[in-house]
């Protein structure tokens, strides 16, 4: 298994483990996490996007996902993050992604297409973009409340 | 209560001997006056005696009368309530306006069926042949620009077997075609021809599309009618058409262009739930606490550049005290409309910043309107503007949302934004992620208004108290000379006074 494949499946687990701190210590200073609505978007100015954030908006997702108060997550999700297929190529790899979601009794999944750039910082791998290409991003959706 | 679970008398309505009884009533439980004075007490008490509507309403037990179940299997005590009794009663609602699917039925002839619905913006069909499949109710339409420059609305459903004739979200044509048997027709939705038309009678009258009657544009908001009589466009807007003529206003050309495509939510609750939650300002402090809590605790983001300040601005101002929220007016107008005002005051849409781009743009609308209705323009501060039955506007962002009940219990939500013509460029920026992060389904505001939907849903449905009360801040409702009704921000007056205007549509 090479690095990459290895972070990414780190990655898909820190998830899992709602371990969200540790997740957002994956991304670099400058990151960006992207889930574009539409389909072969090029950039964020074309469209709405379902979650478009740097990094210093990401830490305030991953703060109220600790909070007792997020009501969308109490009771909290269990979630299955899937990845496979990795591709590597230079500085980006792609993978395709599958999220089974359980939480209140029923069970929903999300699939799509996700690229990462990464980049070797002094501590490791970082991501410095991840953008989660859902087949269905135009589609409604319920709330969204784990990252994918 | 004396028939739980049992189907009895019917007298579970809101006469005098019902209320006088009222075990079942927690407001008489509550408080030793009697519904009736609330009634009094209330700027919205019924326009009407509560013995006429309830007669009038009388004629529905014929048709929508039936047992009800919840959701998973288990029969509740809503038998006991049916559409013919009234569901309105003062300033309390029964549970059953939210969960019967009868009422929803009813709903949908009444409401869904006979208003002016928002279906799309001129914008989206500017060229002649244009289309785009939108929707007026439950019902999927075709909305083309013919080539005399006006709009039709056409059902997609093709007259011969019924197959959608149009299927992609939008294109341009010279003519619908159904893919089925090849009937095509105008753009005004009449029929140009079939495939062996000699195997009809040469007198034998063929139909085309069925139109919706009545299409009108406000100032580029395009809604239609299902019904060819009654008020017109701008009559049925009344006193919040002031949302669409400041949204306009605020283009330093004059026009909105849509753009972005849409954000789509989806919720397991009742539709009415989405546009009374726009215009709740005791909520947020709740419901948003773990987003204010979370900013509170990484305020980097309020330091950053001007996109993401000005979402992590509107994150923190869920968190104000309820005396800042009470200063947040609500304004309610004849016809069932509501806003609220601005409560989101930092930010680089606010005119109170000193920014490069907004300072742009405050040149280009100063060229356009001159300095003092410029400033005029702008100085419009509101947040949510709630055109009934189912269109929330916020002309500061340049939003819409548009509610799209789908059952009793499940509701579609449509996010759509607008450019306004002639700003800068990164002005479409700001209003694209302000959209993103107060409206997404992934939103930290909107997930949280999501879950507390379907956990009001799922509580509705269990039985206990039949009534839900809205009197909140009743005795600080002030009618005004044009008979409008202002209320403090934490009055509960937009339920009310959308209930009001639902009794009416519904039983009047």
């Amino acid at each position: 298994m090479t690095e990459v494949e290895a972070f990414l499946l780190r990655e898909a687990r820190l998830l899992d483990e709602q371990r969200y701190e540790d997740w957002l210590g994956l991304f670099s200073d400058d990151a960006i996490y992207w889930i574009p609505t539409r389909a072969n978007q090029v950039t964020v100015q074309e469209a709405l996007s379902i979650i478009y954030e740097p990094r210093n908006l990401l830490a305030v997702r991953v703060e109220r996902l600790s909070r007792r108060e997020m009501h969308v997550q109490s009771p909290p999700s269990r979630t299955v993050h899937h990845v496979s297929a990795i591709e590597v190529d230079g500085d980006e790899a792609r993978s395709a992604l599958i999220v089974a979601e359980w939480r209140g009794g029923e069970s929903r999944f999300f699939a799509g297409r996700v690229t990462h750039k990464l980049r070797k910082e002094a501590n490791g791998l970082r991501i410095v973009l991840k953008r989660v290409d859902l087949i269905d991003g135009e589609a409604p959706h319920r709330a969204i409340a784990v990252p994918l | 209560m004396r028939n739980q679970g049992i189907a009895s008398e019917r007298d579970n309505g809101y006469g005098a001997r019902g209320l006088q009884e009222g075990e079942d009533s927690p407001m008489t439980q509550r408080e030793p006056e009697r519904p009736q004075d609330c009634a009094q007490l209330g700027i919205h008490a019924l326009g009407e005696a509560v013995e006429e509507v309830r007669g009038r309403a009388a004629d529905d037990i014929g048709l929508f009368r039936f047992r009800l179940t919840r959701t998973d299997g288990v029969r509740n005590n809503m038998h006991m309530h049916t559409v013919a009794d009234p569901v309105v009663r003062g300033n309390a609602i029964h549970r059953a306006a939210y969960i019967d699917p009868a009422v929803f039925a009813l709903e949908q002839e009444r409401i869904f069926r006979r208003a002016w619905l928002y279906v799309g913006h001129e914008s989206e069909v500017p060229q002649p042949g244009d289309h785009v499949l939108t929707r007026i109710g439950p019902d999927e339409v075709i909305l083309v620009r013919r080539e005399d420059g006006g709009l039709s609305l056409l059902h997609n459903r093709c007259a011969h077997r019924g197959a959608r004739v149009v299927s992609e979200p939008s294109g341009n044509t010279r003519q619908l075609r159904c893919p089925y048997h090849a009937w095509s027709y105008r753009l005004d939705g009449s029929l140009i021809g079939v495939p062996l038309a000699d195997g009809y009678a040469s007198d034998c009258k063929l139909p085309g599309l069925a139109a919706v009657p009545r299409v009108e544009s406000y100032k580029g908001f395009v809604f239609a009618s299902h019904s060819a009589t009654g008020p017109s466009l701008a009559d049925f807007l009344g006193g919040l058409r002031s949302a669409f003529d400041n949204l306009v206003d605020r283009a330093p050309a004059g026009t909105l262009t849509r753009f972005g495509g849409s954000l789509r939510l989806e919720y397991r609750g009742n539709w009415k739930m989405f546009l009374e939650n726009a215009v709740d300002l005791v909520h947020p402090g709740f419901v948003h606490k773990s987003s204010v809590d979370a900013i509170r605790a990484h305020p980097a983001a309020l330091q950053a550049d001007a996109i993401t300040q000005q979402g992590a601005q509107m994150f923190l101002a869920n968190g104000m005290r309820a005396t800042q929220w009470d200063e947040v007016p609500l304004h309610a107008f004849p016809g069932g409309h509501v806003y609220m005002g601005g409560f989101y005051k930092q930010g680089v849409i606010a005119a109170e910043r000193e920014d490069p781009v907004f300072e742009r743009y405050r040149k280009a609308l100063v060229e356009r309107h001159g300095e003092e209705k410029a400033a005029a323009v702008l100085s419009v501060d509101r947040f949510n503007n709630i055109i009934w039955p189912n269109v929330s506007v916020n002309a500061r962002f340049g939003a819409m949302r548009i509610v799209r009940p789908l059952a009793v219990d499940h509701t579609v939500v449509d996010v759509v934004c607008f450019k306004l013509d002639g700003a800068p460029p990164e002005m479409h920026d700001l209003t694209l992620q302000f959209v993103n992060l107060a409206a997404s389904p992934a939103s930290l505001v909107a997930s949280d208004d999501l879950e507390i939907f379907e956990r009001c849903q799922r509580g509705l449905a269990n039985p206990g108290n039949e009534w839900i009360d809205m009197r909140r801040g009743v005795l600080g409702d002030r009618r005004q000379v044009d008979g409008s009704v202002i209320s403090k921000g934490t009055s509960e007056l937009p339920m009310r006074h959308q209930f009001e205007t639902w009794q009416k549509w519904m039983f009047a």
